[in-house]
């Protein structure tokens, strides 16, 4: 036991507690949390900045707009709903398309319009929101995901997270659905993390379920060398993130779409740890050198030159 | 000063007044490290909480008193601005007489004393042991005396001596059920256990036999509304002999003798009458002589020994809550066990107070199991969340109902005591673990449940811990420590130990 200690922290292992009170607690101020737990806020302000989003058909805030609940689910490419304090992706329902007597959803399965409203009550009761408070549901644009990584993704939409430090992206990983994870791309449903080399936006190595992989589990194709596509853009997304929302540490969670590129998701304030399995580093190091570097007067390009720098300077490049 | 500076400062400051505090009273006032061996020590207090209708009051009540074989010290009044006048002449026991004129609203009244309690093997008292005439009963009624006379004639002409002829009697009136003669001569006044006992007094008196009805409570376990019991004492062939309706006391304390009232009143409605008794460890006992004895000086501000005995025991409990939660911060902070909710399993292990460890487990499984297949049974009906919440506390409160029927039933005392299992807590653990359920795993759900299990008994354990509870409640200012404690695993950061193993694969080493 101890000589594991020991060896996760030469590894450059970053804990939970140490996340909480070097991260969270000192970089991201309790008001601004609240800014990208609001889906809807934090759509607003990527809005205003620029950086693009999936487009918003409407807003569920009470029973009284129930009745618009048809309309906004009448599109012909389906519609995406989601409360809009969720968190780690729980209460989002992805409707494919509409087909007879119901909707299509991302696993295949038919949902009635009586269990969608259903959904949308449990979503303004404030069932999957952060405490249990009331809470609003979005029906947004459903991503045509762009089909780079179809060989290594089975249903649903990958995703990328960035984290980002003071503005400066910091690591990166591909986040894969599987037949076990139901079509999402969460890591603690089951989903495939995939390591992304900062500066070249090539995947590396993955995991799944807490254990280092190198093929995807359901298409058993291997998941190294894919080149992620508009890297620079996302990176500057990521980047940009950082100055309208003002936290020092967060998670931009990026998807990329068939027509319009790379879009902002969501933003987290917490972005968890398990991208360090995803990229077989202990990213304290790297941290480390982050926290230090001098970034005045830098705007988002500046900082993710300085990101690329301080990456091959703390991580080791994998040939 | 940075933040890592700062708590540590704070940290240390808090550590030194506690533990300076603590050292005061071990090395200056001599208190005890340790809790001692029990004594047959108790406080005792009667609370009397009142409505006086703004009419003059008079309230009576027996107290204890000083006899041979029983023991009062350390008495005090609470009077408020009553008048008290002690009677002590009557042999029936000692009464405090409070009386007021000009009282409004509801008033106050308290008695606290320490007694040392009675056994079986207390000998009664000399004027006991003298032998009566035999007495034709003192009653107006023709029909009542005849009845009377040919029972005891009957009795004593089915018994050899006055010990058989007191055990039959015995027998006629609390065991064999409706014997016409003892139904006939209870009086109607009385309550029925009370009249039972005056009836075997009157026979056996009229046959010679000195005897008398006792009234007292027995000391058992520390209890915030103990019981008035009745019982007989009498003295038969050369022996004292009591007789216990109901299962007989180790430790008893008679206050008074007769059949009349424990507390007389003229002019109060809404009477809320409370005598709690707690058992004082010979330690304990000590300190609060300590406390006495030092009267004036600083030290007894930091105990809780002057509080009525009612609130003191309320804060035996509550002092001991901060080392549970001091236990939950450590699991959560260094072991990393997930659990539902933050100080849930810490108020799941107050509940265990109730129940016992082993019966809480089961019992907590148990109704979060029933209530987790109610819960999923709902989801079908598509409810709304408050409304099926609601459903589901409902549902708990029932399930409680029929464990409490079923182990009354059996004759398990457990079943009484979980009336004040906190079902809010238990519908809350059964919503929060069915929404892990759902949108986690199975896996998660049992997981988080069994972490939280794990930590309420952990909580349980050390929360009921002798030395925890007397080192919290006597010493109470190791709380500051506790808090400085908190303050430093606040400022960890290092790894987990869960996280050694959900981050194995990093582990490099071959």
């Amino acid at each position: 036991m101890i000589g594991r200690y020991r060896a996760l922290r030469r590894a450059g292992l970053l804990g939970i507690n140490e996340r909480n009170l070097r991260l969270v607690n000192e970089l991201n101020p309790r008001r601004l949390i609240r800014l990208v737990d609001d889906k809807r806020e934090t759509k607003r302000l990527a809005m205003a900045a620029g950086i693009p989003t999936p487009e918003l058909y409407g807003v569920i805030a009470n029973p009284f707009h129930m009745r618009h609940l048809e309309s906004y689910l009448d599109k012909p490419d389906g519609v995406v709903i989601k409360p809009a304090n969720g968190s780690q992706g729980n209460g989002i329902q992805v409707l494919m398309e509409p087909m007879r007597g119901g909707w299509r959803r991302s696993n295949g399965q038919r949902a009635m319009l009586e269990d969608i409203r259903f959904h949308v009550n449990n979503i303004l009761s404030g069932m999957y929101s952060l405490s249990g408070q009331p809470d609003v549901a979005m029906f947004e644009y459903r991503v045509k995901f762009d089909e780079i990584f179809n060989p290594i993704s089975f249903g649903g939409v990958p995703d990328i997270r960035i984290i980002v430090v003071r503005g400066i992206p910091a690591v990166a990983m591909v986040r894969l659905p599987t037949a076990e994870s139901d079509g999402k791309a969460n890591l603690h449903k089951g989903g495939v993390g995939v390591g992304l080399d900062l500066v070249t936006g090539k995947t590396l190595s993955g995991m799944q379920n807490g254990k280092t992989t190198d093929i995807h589990p359901d298409t058993a194709n291997p998941l190294k060398n894919f080149s992620v596509p508009h890297w620079d853009a996302m990176l500057e997304m990521a980047a940009k993130a950082y100055d309208v929302t003002g936290l020092g540490y967060l998670g931009a969670d990026i998807v990329l779409d068939k027509g319009k590129g790379p879009l902002l998701l969501e933003l987290n304030a917490r972005p968890g740890l398990a991208i360090q399995i995803a990229n077989r580093i202990g990213i304290r190091p790297l941290l480390n050198a982050t926290l230090e570097a001098d970034t005045e007067g830098m705007d988002a390009l500046a900082r993710v030159e300085l990101a690329r720098k301080l990456y091959r300077q703390n991580v080791p490049e994998v040939v | 000063m940075n933040s890592f500076t700062h708590t540590r400062l704070l940290a240390l400051l808090l550590t030194v007044i506690g533990l300076s505090i603590f050292a005061t009273k071990v090395v200056r006032y001599d208190y005890p490290l340790s809790p001692g061996a029990r004594t047959t020590t108790w406080d005792f207090e009667i609370y009397l909480d009142f409505d006086t209708n703004n009419q003059p009051v008079r309230l009576e009540t027996f107290i204890p008193s000083n006899s041979e074989s029983r023991r009062v010290s350390q008495e005090q009044f609470y009077n408020g601005a009553f008048g008290l006048r002690l009677d002590t002449k009557s042999a029936e026991g000692r009464t405090a007489i409070w009386t007021y004129r000009y009282p409004n609203d509801r008033k106050v009244l308290r008695y606290r004393a320490r007694l040392v309690g009675e056994t079986e093997s207390t000998p009664l008292p000399e004027g006991m042991h003298r032998k009566l005439q035999r007495a034709a009963p003192e009653t107006e009624n023709d029909l009542e005396r005849q009845a009377f006379l040919v029972w005891s004639t009957d009795l004593r002409r089915r018994s050899a001596d006055d010990e058989s002829l007191a055990d039959l009697v015995l027998q006629e009136i609390f065991v064999d059920e409706d014997v016409d003669e003892v139904e006939a001569l209870l009086s109607p006044t009385l309550p029925s256990s009370i009249s039972r006992l005056a009836l075997a007094r009157d026979v056996l008196t009229a046959q010679g036999i000195p005897a008398r009805v006792a009234n007292g409570i027995y000391l058992d376990q520390a209890r915030r509304r103990a019981e008035i019991h009745h019982w007989l004492e009498y003295y038969a062939d050369g022996a004292d002999h009591r007789y216990f309706p109901g299962l007989d006391p180790e430790e008893f304390f008679t206050i008074w003798h007769g059949t009349d009232d424990f507390i007389r009143a003229e002019g109060i409605s809404d009477l809320d009458l409370q005598v709690s008794i707690e058992p004082v460890n010979a330690a304990v006992a000590d300190v609060a002589q300590r406390v006495a004895r030092d009267e004036g000086s600083a030290m007894q501000w930091f105990g809780f020994n002057r509080l009525p005995i009612t609130t003191q025991l309320v804060y035996q409990v509550i002092v001991t809550i901060p080392v549970g939660i001091l236990m939950l911060v450590f699991l959560r902070q260094f072991i990393g066990l997930q659990t539902l909710g933050t100080f849930m399993p810490v108020l799941i292990g107050i509940a265990f107070r109730e129940t016992a460890l082993l019966n809480g487990i089961i019992l907590f499984t148990a109704l979060i199991a029933l209530g987790l297949a109610v819960r999923f049974y709902l989801e079908r009906l598509k409810l709304l969340l408050v409304p099926r919440l609601a459903t589901v506390v409902v549902f708990i409160v029932i399930c409680m109902a029929v464990v409490a029927q079923l182990m009354s039933n059996t004759g398990q005392r457990i079943g009484l005591s979980i009336s004040l299992f906190p079902m809010v807590i238990l519908t809350m653990t059964i919503e929060r673990m069915s929404i892990v359920w759902e949108e986690y795993s199975a896996t998660d759900a049992i997981k988080q449940g069994l972490g939280s299990l794990l930590v309420a008994s952990a909580a349980y354990l050390v929360m009921t811990n002798p030395t925890v509870e007397y080192f919290m409640f006597n010493f109470p200012e190791l709380l500051l420590v506790i808090m400085a404690i908190c303050l430093l695993m606040g400022k960890y950061t290092g790894l987990r130990l869960s996280e050694l193993i959900r981050f194995r694969e990093l582990d490099t080493r071959k």
